[in-house]
């Protein structure tokens, strides 16, 4: 009978914990890059988990059921959108049991939501590989459309919790002040290499060329999602000579191997540029994206 | 006459006049619209209005499966065959803000008469918002018993199915018309845990139970836990049990564990993976009051991911049958997968089996899977 009683105090204990850790807005978002931007702008009224890690290829990530819990107990859920999750977010969702963030919810926040977005095609064709039949879904790698991103997540919070706006909007605006006077620092470091020609492993770098005026020349993936083929890397191999091109630049979830061999035939260098926040350990906060991935470009171009 | 000819011509050149002069002034406007039009066009095209997210349709998400298959078997009156094995069609959409729908019709070849029959496969309704975070489905669905009956033969990584999921639950599953409830169990320990209850008609064709004429169905229960052992690792329990109607007047009880560990580095997830399965099924099978059937079977499979495309399995069989424990089967077998893209794969299976009551023979098969349309994910 004793143990029965000190069962129930404890169980008492823990619920009287889990109230106080209640009072925290849960965030369930897909990337670590709107986990970093969903802190920044929740600050200390919010609870934050990222299912994918930074170094993760976030087309492919695993459903794993340990997921569901999280998102069970969420109060938002924070999606790139795009389709660039289709492959594990829906089976997530649908097993989540929580109505509050599916699909049109009000804890539903798709990121990319009034986004500017490059490549959308006007028409879709598998045979085209791995195309985004909304447009190219990679637009967090701009630090630009990072403040969109920031405003739709502070959009949720406001939803969330009312009573938190002016906490969320002082936030907002110290967000994008700061990446205002980032973005101009990393464009003055970047600018000397302006229009620099490159060559990219995979289709996800549109949104960080244009910023910074870069010059994506070719894909070592001869269609999105397709891996590299020996004709893909012939033909690579003749545009970086002929074009005397620098630089490869790769993500971390690729294996290096092809891009290797093109920079031994070429002498061109490969640069492995961090996709998220995380991609390093050091890479903490979405600031520390572009401070990383600058610092890489400018030390290769050099 | 001729006044008339001339007021005629002139009333005509007149009009003409007017309709030409008219017809400068809308072409001239008709251009200076063109021109507004394309400034507009200009301007909208340096800052884009924001695009349509979504398709503006309420069709449901649909696809079609291909299952192209060959075989050769040895001691066999025909030892090679090409056959269309099955065609999948899914629908699958949310039904409204309280449930969502999927649909997987069939057209497969009965493999005794080579002629295709229509089937619905699955079609039930989920609801996304119970409370107390439950979830109930209601239809005709593949029951959630262990690892192998709730996924479609397409996905999974052998062409073959395991001969003691065959023997006693038959080529189809369990796949039947019902109610399931599933529960998310609240836990101290804060890992996956899923409680699965179902109730089902009784299935029409499957050698351990059956549709019974009179009140008695299918009863199932199923706890799944899940544990992440670390960032790359992770392992699933799941324990199921079932009561139902078999072909005599009496009942058939059955127990099933399924036990799978998983490998995968989060980095190169994509080049890289390794999977243990295993899953044995008990069962009790009363046919009368004095003959009682206690037989298994299990199996355990790898599959090792070799490079980005290709996927090795081995797989090792032993079972019983429902209806006696007296025969044995054993069998090995060896698959390799070429997957070429996440919307086709082709696989090639060599199988031995011996047993006690036939002479071991071989199999070769070869299965080619395609898919068209938005294919769902498939489940962890």
């Amino acid at each position: 009978m004793k143990h029965y009683f000190s069962l129930i105090i404890i169980l008492l204990i823990v619920s009287v914990f889990s109230l106080y850790a209640d009072s925290k807005i849960k965030v369930v978002t897909t990337l670590p890059d709107l986990k970093s931007i969903t802190e920044e702008i929740g600050g200390d009224k919010v609870d934050v988990f990222a299912i994918a890690t930074g170094y993760q290829n976030p087309h492919f990530v695993d459903p794993k059921p340990s997921y569901i819990l999280k998102l069970a107990k969420a109060d938002l859920f924070v999606t790139v959108g795009l389709d660039l999750e289709t492959g594990w977010v829906p089976p997530l969702l649908n097993s989540a049991r929580n109505a509050k963030i599916q699909k049109g919810s009000e804890g539903y926040i798709d990121a990319s939501t009034n986004v500017p977005l490059l490549q959308v095609p006007s028409s879709v064709n598998r045979a085209e590989g791995d195309i985004h039949i909304y447009g190219n879904p990679h637009f967090w790698i701009d630090p630009v459309r990072g403040k969109q991103i920031a405003e739709n997540i502070f959009q949720g919070l406001v939803k969330a919790s009312p009573d938190n706006q002016n906490y969320f909007q002082t936030n907002l605006k110290t967000f994008n002040d700061r990446i205002d006077t980032k973005t101009k620092e990393w464009i003055t470091r970047m600018a000397p290499y302006k229009g620099s020609k490159i060559i990219a492993y995979h289709n996800e770098w549109p949104y960080f060329e244009e910023r910074f005026g870069l010059k994506i020349v070719d894909f070592l993936e001869p269609k999105p999602g397709i891996p590299p083929s020996p004709n893909q890397l012939v033909k690579v191999i003749g545009e970086i000579k002929r074009e005397n091109i620098k630089v490869i630049i790769s993500s971390p979830y690729f294996t290096t191997e092809s891009a290797d061999l093109v920079a031994r035939q070429t002498g061109a260098k490969v640069v492995v540029l961090a996709t998220s926040v995380g991609a390093e350990e050091h890479i903490k906060t979405f600031f520390d994206l572009f401070d990383y991935n600058v610092n890489k470009l400018v030390e290769a171009f050099k | 006459m001729n006044r008339l000819k001339t007021v005629i011509t002139i009333t005509w050149f007149s009009a003409c006049l007017v309709y030409s002069q008219m017809d400068s002034t809308a072409v001239d406007s008709l251009l200076l619209k063109r021109i507004e039009l394309q400034t507009q066009q200009t301007q909208q095209q340096v800052s884009p209005p924001p695009q349509a997210r979504s398709s503006a349709s309420t069709n449901p998400n649909m696809s079609a499966i291909g299952d192209f298959q060959g075989s050769y078997r040895n001691m066999a009156d025909r030892n090679f065959d090409l056959f269309f094995n099955e065609a999948e069609f899914s629908f699958q959409s949310f039904v409204d803000p309280y449930a969502r729908a999927d649909f997987f019709l069939s057209v497969a070849r009965d493999a005794s008469s080579g002629k295709f029959e229509a089937d619905i496969e699955e079609a039930y309704l989920t609801t996304i918002d119970l409370p107390a975070n439950l979830q109930l489905k209601a239809g005709k669905f593949r029951m959630s018993l262990g690892r192998i009956n709730p996924v479609h033969p397409h996905a999974l990584p052998f062409i073959d199915l395991p001969n003691a999921f065959v023997n006693f639950f038959g080529e189809d599953g369990v796949k039947d018309e019902g109610l399931s409830l599933s529960w998310l169990v609240p836990n101290p320990f804060d890992f996956y845990q899923e409680l699965t209850l179902e109730v089902t008609n009784g299935p029409l064709d499957n050698p351990s139970f059956t549709r019974s004429p009179i009140s008695k169905y299918l009863y199932f229960g199923h706890l799944k836990n899940f544990w992440d052992l670390t960032e790359n690792a992770t392992l699933e329990l799941g324990l199921s049990g079932m009561v139902g109607a078999n072909d005599s007047s009496f009942s058939t009880t059955m127990g099933a564990v399924d036990l799978t560990y998983k490998w995968k580095p989060l980095q190169y997830n994509t080049y890289q993976s390794f999977v243990w399965q295993s899953e044995a099924y008990f069962s009790k099978a009363k046919y009368a009051e004095d003959a009682v059937v206690n037989s298994w079977g299990i199996y355990s499979f790898i599959t090792y991911q070799l490079e980005k495309r290709w996927f090795l399995t081995g797989r090792f069989d032993y079972s019983n049958f429902p209806f006696s424990s007296a025969l044995v089967e054993r069998a090995y077998s060896a698959a390799l997968g070429w997957y070429a893209t996440e919307f086709q794969k082709i696989e090639l299976e060599g199988k031995t089996t011996t047993s006690n009551f036939q002479d071991q023979y071989y199999q070769a098969m070869l299965r080619w899977i395609f898919v068209i349309g938005s294919h769902g994910a498939h489940a962890y």
